[in-house]
């Protein structure tokens, strides 16, 4: 291929990833209302066209009908930089992410992802530091002490649960004995999903996305009792917007790569249909759906969860981090030691 | 007082937490295919109890006149003071009936004094709770607005005389 | 002195008082209907029964004398028992319409059955239906069921009013209260049968039904429909004066005022024609203008006149404070000595009760004050007759209406050069006028009256016009004014940009060039008192409730 060539179809995937990722962020906040609506016997908004499937819609517009107010006493650069950090890390992300294999599309291989990069792991891991920055900078520049309290409670948080990630995140390199998301997807074959090998790693690495994307029970920064917002107390209209949807965005990260990493990637379990003698383009989209499938079960995992567990002390939060998640981690790397030295995996 | 639970008290599958975590998530899973207890408002209205206290109205007799007297014991009664009243002498055989009867919509707390205090049965709580306003001039609940016919009130005044 | 015992505390007492009176004096309060300080004894109600020992059955405390170690039990169990059947009794035909009664609130009869019934009738037959609704007299309204029999109204225009015209008629539970045939209770003192009768049985038709005794506050003030000056109560609400009861003083009015006091007196304060900020006029027409311009504007017309060419006219109807600063206006930024005020008498209008033929509240006090031409100059006749020559060609008239008082003057206004008139409502002279300022009525502001006996009596503020406020002026709040917000019902008062007049001349005197340095009405007093004989050493504390008396000579007071 040539230049133009990557440019044109890298710009091509980054717009359907982009788009897919807009919506899906939009739709998460629906059905997140929906599901914490259902498990408190609740309907939810279902007024906007069909059982509220334009609600999200609404919500746009009504953040973008509403006033932008920046406070007096804020940095007002950095308040306003704040929030197009939290979304640049979050779409960014994702080019590494592959969402199915690669393919045939007349005389032209394309792989499912937009930029197959060999340390792409290494990448994710260094965005997803990066995001830390916007909460500090927000908290720190609103001027708020709540914004303060908020922005220095997640810089906190999220650098102890980094560690725990990390770790885990070896035990699966030790395995696939590459960086490469696409590698470490084919490596897990069939069946041999690392969630299965590897279940305290698994575990691990699956609170620390909690952790990091600042979900529940692990959403101190902004734990409204005490502070208000947290770090977004002082935002409004399209930047508050700018937060919502880079909150949302890192869960579909997280969840995918959780899926890349622990679950199987894009492949189905226990049945290899490139022996069903299928054709090319149906066993892609197979292999896509099930992709989304396995996206969608977690990503309701995430709201189901949210839902059920209630917040930490910010105590249990740290000591869950370092005194539990962090020995455990490195428990896990032995293991997969061991496992590879004994099986000669 | 819920006895207080200390970590010893624990068994070890307990304080690793995740069995529990997911009796919880089951839990909330169960619930979620429920049936739901909303009632879809402008649709589907809520027909309040006899016991529902709504919005204060005044008692409209057979033929056509307030049962009120003016005696102005609401109007006393009334924490917030949302109520004016304005006596004037009536040929009929009351002597005294409400020239001016308001109730600032605003100010009423829907607390039921006035229901209580009143020696008529002259003011009662109805049912109506769509209460909505777009300016204070609109809120201030005059005589024409008050006064509602008493066989559809005759819920409310059985049950006070029930239970009052 | 002799000594009686009641519950158990030893009492002295004169010679001749009753039982009722003696306690009374000392802060015991038998519950009585029919008796009243000023009436005779009748003793038909039966609650003021006591407990005497040594006597075989209870006495009524108002008809027994008080006697030499006589032991007295009010509170006995016998006494409690007698009471609450007497009171039992009373009630079995009292209707229950305390909802629609005038009188709740402020009733006899109702304070004693929550303090001295057992709470509870045994009465289960019907009640006697009696005539209600029977206007015995242009002013009263008569309900005869709940007519308790007291005789207090009877006694009151047998005895006081000096003019029989009510009478029982009928007996047992019949008995019905009825004017003799072919009268009606119309003698001038009518309606102080409304304040002591102890029921709702006679009501103020003026009053009736316009608001209840709670919802209104009442200030401590005078009449100003007379030389006398009785004691009032104003009671206001929303900002709006709903009526005037008499205040006991014995040595002004007692109980009792004439029932022309208490209706007319009043009722110009809540009307419509009140004037309502400065006003000057503009080609023909009276504009409103701010305090200031009008301040300005009378003061540059006055600087044309010559001081022999103005002359002052007072007011028996302002208060002292009000005259004082008038005369020293006139006396000292001016050097007029044309200054007098207009005498109103009716010789109709008074009576050997408590009526005066001088229908002024102030004349006493608007001389002692100082409205008096000076050795040269002109009082009112010889004005009038400066104006009907020429030699005065301008007129500064305070709180007065010489228009209506003299006829003549409708033309010869009109030749004025300047007419400047105080005035609280539009009247003959404003019309006139070439600039009004507002003042305030007698119910709006602080200030003294000297009455035809030489009292000095307090006026206090009742409604508060736009400089005064109910709160921060310390002037009597209903429960309304105290909880009320300016949305709330009778909270929303129309308040009237009026002065004192004693402040509009403080003004007009600033625009002068000459600075008084009166704050409050006190203040004037307080120099009025060191620069007027008759005043001296007195200060509105000791002019208190019920006023100070002056001598004859001027010079010490006595306390009345």
């Amino acid at each position: 291929m040539s230049t133009w060539e990557i440019v044109i179809f890298t710009l091509i995937k980054i717009l359907v990833i982009f788009t897919i990722m807009m919506l899906t962020v939009s739709y998460l906040v629906y059905f997140e209302r929906r599901i914490s609506a259902w498990t408190q016997n609740r309907l939810g908004p279902n007024r906007v066209g069909w059982e509220g499937v334009l609600q999200p819609f609404a919500d746009v517009f009504k953040l973008l009908l509403k006033e932008d107010i920046v406070p007096e006493q804020a940095e007002k650069k950095i308040h306003s930089l704040a929030p197009v950090i939290a979304l640049f890390v979050a779409f960014t992300t994702y080019a590494v992410i592959p969402i199915g294999p690669s393919f045939n599309f007349f005389d032209y291989n394309i792989s499912l992802v937009v930029a197959d990069v060999n340390m792409g792991i290494l990448y994710v891991l260094a965005l997803t530091s990066l995001g830390v920055y916007a909460i500090t900078l927000a908290g720190w520049s609103s001027g708020s002490k709540y914004s303060l309290l908020g922005g220095i409670r997640s810089s906190a948080q999220m650098i102890s649960y980094e560690i725990s990630m990390g770790f885990s995140v070896g035990g699966v390199i030790l395995l696939s004995e590459s960086l490469r998301p696409i590698a470490i997807v084919e490596s897990q074959g069939l069946w041999m999903w690392n969630a299965w090998i590897q279940p305290i790693g698994f575990i691990t690495f699956l609170v620390s996305a909690f952790a990091e994307t600042n979900r529940l029970p692990f959403d101190l920064p902004e734990a409204e009792p005490e502070l208000v917002g947290g770090f977004h107390t002082e935002y409004s209209s399209m930047k508050f917007a700018g937060f919502f949807l880079a909150e949302y965005a890192n869960m579909i990260i997280s969840s995918a790569l959780i899926i890349t990493l622990y679950l199987g990637g894009y492949q189905i379990p226990f049945i290899d249909i490139t022996t069903l003698g299928l054709a090319h383009w149906f066993e892609v989209l197979i292999y896509i759906t099930a992709f989304f499938f396995k996206m969608g079960a977690l990503l309701f995992f995430f709201l189901w969860v949210r839902w059920t567990i209630p917040r930490f002390r910010y105590d249990q939060l740290m000591n869950l981090g370092w005194k539990v998640m962090f020995p455990l981690a490195l428990l896990n790397i032995i293991w997969v030691a061991v496992l590879i030295m004994v099986f000669n995996l | 007082m819920a006895e207080r639970i200390r970590k010893e008290d624990l068994n070890f599958l307990e304080r690793l937490y995740i069995p529990e975590i997911v009796k919880g998530l089951a839990l909330t899973l169960k619930v979620m295919f429920k049936p739901k207890f909303t009632m879809e408002y402008p649709e589907v209205k809520f027909i309040p109890p006899s016991s529902y206290r709504g919005r204060p109205v005044l008692v409209m007799e057979e033929d056509g006149t307030e049962r009120c007297v003016a005696c102005g014991l609401c109007s006393r009664v009334c924490p917030p003071l949302a109520i004016q009243v304005q006596a004037a002498e009536t040929e009929s055989e009351k002597e005294r009936y409400p020239e001016k009867f308001e109730i600032n919509m605003i100010r009423c707390i829907f607390c039921g004094f006035c229901e209580e205090v009143c020696p008529e049965e002259a003011i009662v709580m109805s049912k109506d709770y769509e209460l909505a306003f777009t300016n204070r001039e609109d809120a201030l609940y005059g005589k024409e607005k008050l006064l509602v016919p008493v066989h559809q009130l005759q819920d409310r005044i059985d049950f006070l005389r029930n239970y009052k | 002195m002799p000594k009686l015992i009641i519950d158990g505390q030893e009492i002295e007492f004169q010679q001749g008082q009753t039982v009722i009176q003696a306690a009374l004096k000392h802060g015991i309060d038998i519950p009585h209907f029919c008796w009243h300080p000023k009436l005779s004894v009748s003793g038909n109600c039966r609650v003021c029964l006591v407990e005497i020992e040594k006597m075989p059955k209870l006495v009524i405390a108002c008809s027994t004398l008080a006697s030499e170690g006589m032991i007295v039990h009010t509170q006995s169990e016998k006494t409690l028992a007698a009471r609450n059947a007497v009171m039992e009794f009373i009630l079995i035909n009292h209707p229950l319409d305390c909802p629609i009664c005038d009188e709740a609130g402020e009733c006899k009869l109702q304070d004693y059955a929550y303090q001295h019934s057992p709470g509870e009738s045994r009465f289960v037959e019907e009640k006697q239906h009696k005539d209600k609704r029977v206007p015995v007299g242009p002013f009263v309204m008569l309900d005869v069921e709940r007519c308790i029999m007291c005789s207090r109204c009877i006694r009151f225009c047998d005895e006081i009013a000096k003019d029989p015209e009510l009478t029982f008629t009928k007996r047992g539970d019949r008995v019905t209260l009825a004017t003799y045939p072919g009268r009606e209770m119309d003698n001038p003192y009518s309606l102080n049968t409304t304040d002591i009768c102890p029921v709702g049985a006679l009501t103020n038709r003026d009053f009736r039904f316009h608001a209840r005794v709670w919802d209104m506050s009442s200030t401590k003030s005078i009449c100003t429909g007379c030389a006398r000056g009785c004691n009032t109560e104003v009671w206001v609400r929303n900002n709006e004066i709903m009526r005037l009861t008499p205040r006991y003083n014995e040595e002004v009015n007692s109980y009792w005022m004439c029932d022309s006091g208490r209706l007319n007196t009043w009722k110009f304060v809540n009307a419509e024609d009140r004037v309502n900020s400065p006003q000057l006029r503009r080609d023909g027409l009276l504009v409103k203008v701010g305090w200031d311009e009008a301040f300005s504007a009378a003061a540059s017309e006055i600087k044309l006149i010559g001081k022999e060419e103005i002359a002052f006219i007072g007011s028996a109807f302002a208060t002292n404070e009000d005259n004082y600063v008038f005369a020293k206006f006139a006396k000292s930024v001016f050097g007029s000595k044309h200054l007098d005020f207009i005498r109103y008498t009716d010789p109709s209008f008074g009576d050997d009760i408590l009526r005066r033929n001088d229908i002024t509240p102030n004349s006493l006090g608007a001389e002692l004050s100082g409205v008096a031409p000076s050795k040269s100059g002109k009082n009112i006749y010889e004005i009038i007759e400066g104006i009907k020559t020429g030699k005065i060609k301008a007129l500064f008239v305070m709180e007065d209406d010489p228009v209506a008082a003299y006829s003549e003057l409708e033309s010869l206004f009109s030749k004025l050069d300047l007419l400047i008139v105080h005035a609280t409502n539009y009247n003959k002279t404003t019309q006139l006028a070439d600039i009004v300022f507002p003042a305030a009525t007698f119910a709006e502001k602080n200030g003294t009256m000297v009455n035809f006996k030489r009292v000095i009596q307090r006026l206090r503020p009742a409604t508060s016009t736009i400089e005064l406020d109910r709160s921060l002026n310390g002037m009597s709040m209903s429960r309304l004014d105290k909880f009320g917000t300016k949305f709330d019902k009778w909270a929303q008062s129309t308040k009237r940009d009026a002065r004192p007049s004693w402040k509009i001349l403080t003004g007009l005197a600033a625009a002068l060039g000459t600075k008084y340095k009166y704050q409050i009405a006190e203040d004037v007093f307080e120099e009025l008192a060191s620069a007027v004989d008759a005043f001296r050493g007195i200060n509105y504390d000791d002019i208190g409730e019920i006023g100070i008396k002056i001598k004859k000579e001027f010079t010490a007071v006595e306390k009345v």
